[in-house]
């Protein structure tokens, strides 16, 4: 079961932020959605979508997103079961960088 | 605003009738029924092929930028209930408009009237309506009420006005 998905998504400009994150909060399984645009075209918004909550189902969120007009670029992370993992940083991280 | 195309064709017809001193009222009412049905078709059909056509255009730039189909998304309803509302609100008001102006007139061929108030009262109703269009455009403007709404009835009266002065010197 999916605690926590981190979503890179595209979007029209209409429906807005708010309409997307309260048509995303009230699907089952989620307790907690966060939308942040971080870049505006034309057209077009780029938004970072955090949903939490007890079991997210994946395919509900992607069909909600699509009846929105919105598509998902990429699923950046996804929590799974009975406890979320945070990322954790390793030496190897700090090597790739360099 | 197409509430003010019936309004002034029916004005046309009102005043029409009187300078051609008509003594059946059924003249004015049956040509007042055509035209509103008329006028009610071609604003339904003229906003919604235009309004269409211009949200098909902007929706394909839009699929464009998004790489995706947008047909069955809300933002497609969404453009395709609005080219719909905007031929029903542009068919119904002018029809609306001159079936209101006619009022008389039926009153009139069930004997509540003599024809000549008929006339009088459906212009009447006519340069109200206008007056109040202008009205309400200046409402929603944030500008004068007053003086929009004689703006509009101006129109009216240039009409009116334009009529007798034929008559007259008929």
């Amino acid at each position: 079961m999916i605690r926590r998905l981190i979503l890179d998504v595209l979007k029209p400009h209409k429906p807005g932020v708010v309409e997307v994150a309260e048509a995303l909060s009230h699907l089952e399984g989620v307790e907690g959605v966060n939308v942040i645009i971080y870049e505006i075209d034309q057209q077009v918004e780029n938004a970072k979508v955090v949903i939490a909550g007890s079991s997210i189902d994946f395919e509900s969120i992607k069909k909600k997103l699509e009846e929105m007009g919105a598509t998902i670029h990429s699923v950046d992370e996804v929590a799974a079961g009975k406890r979320i993992v945070e990322e954790v940083r390793t030496p190897q991280d700090r090597s790739a960088r360099m | 605003m197409n509430a003010f195309d019936g309004a002034t064709t029916v004005l046309g017809i009102v005043i029409g009738a009187y300078a051609a001193e008509i003594t059946n009222e059924s003249w004015v009412i049956w040509s007042g029924l055509g035209v509103s049905l008329a006028m009610g078709l071609s604003g339904f059909v003229g906003a919604y092929m235009t309004e269409e056509a211009e949200r098909e255009k902007k929706l394909n730039a839009l699929e464009k930028s998004m790489l995706t189909e947008l047909t069955d998304s809300v933002v497609g309803k969404a453009s395709r209930f609005a080219s719909l509302w905007a031929g029903i609100v542009d068919g119904v008001s002018p029809a609306l408009a001159a079936l209101v102006c006619l009022t008389p007139f039926f009153l009139s061929s069930h004997g509540l009237f003599a024809i000549n108030s008929a006339i009088q009262l459906s212009v009447a109703m006519a340069l109200s309506i206008m007056f109040l269009l202008g009205v309400f455009l200046g409402k929603i403007s944030n500008r004068n009420m007053l003086f929009h709404g004689a703006k509009m009835l101006f129109v009216g009266l240039i009409i009116t006005f334009i009529f007798f002065m034929l008559k007259i010197t008929q």
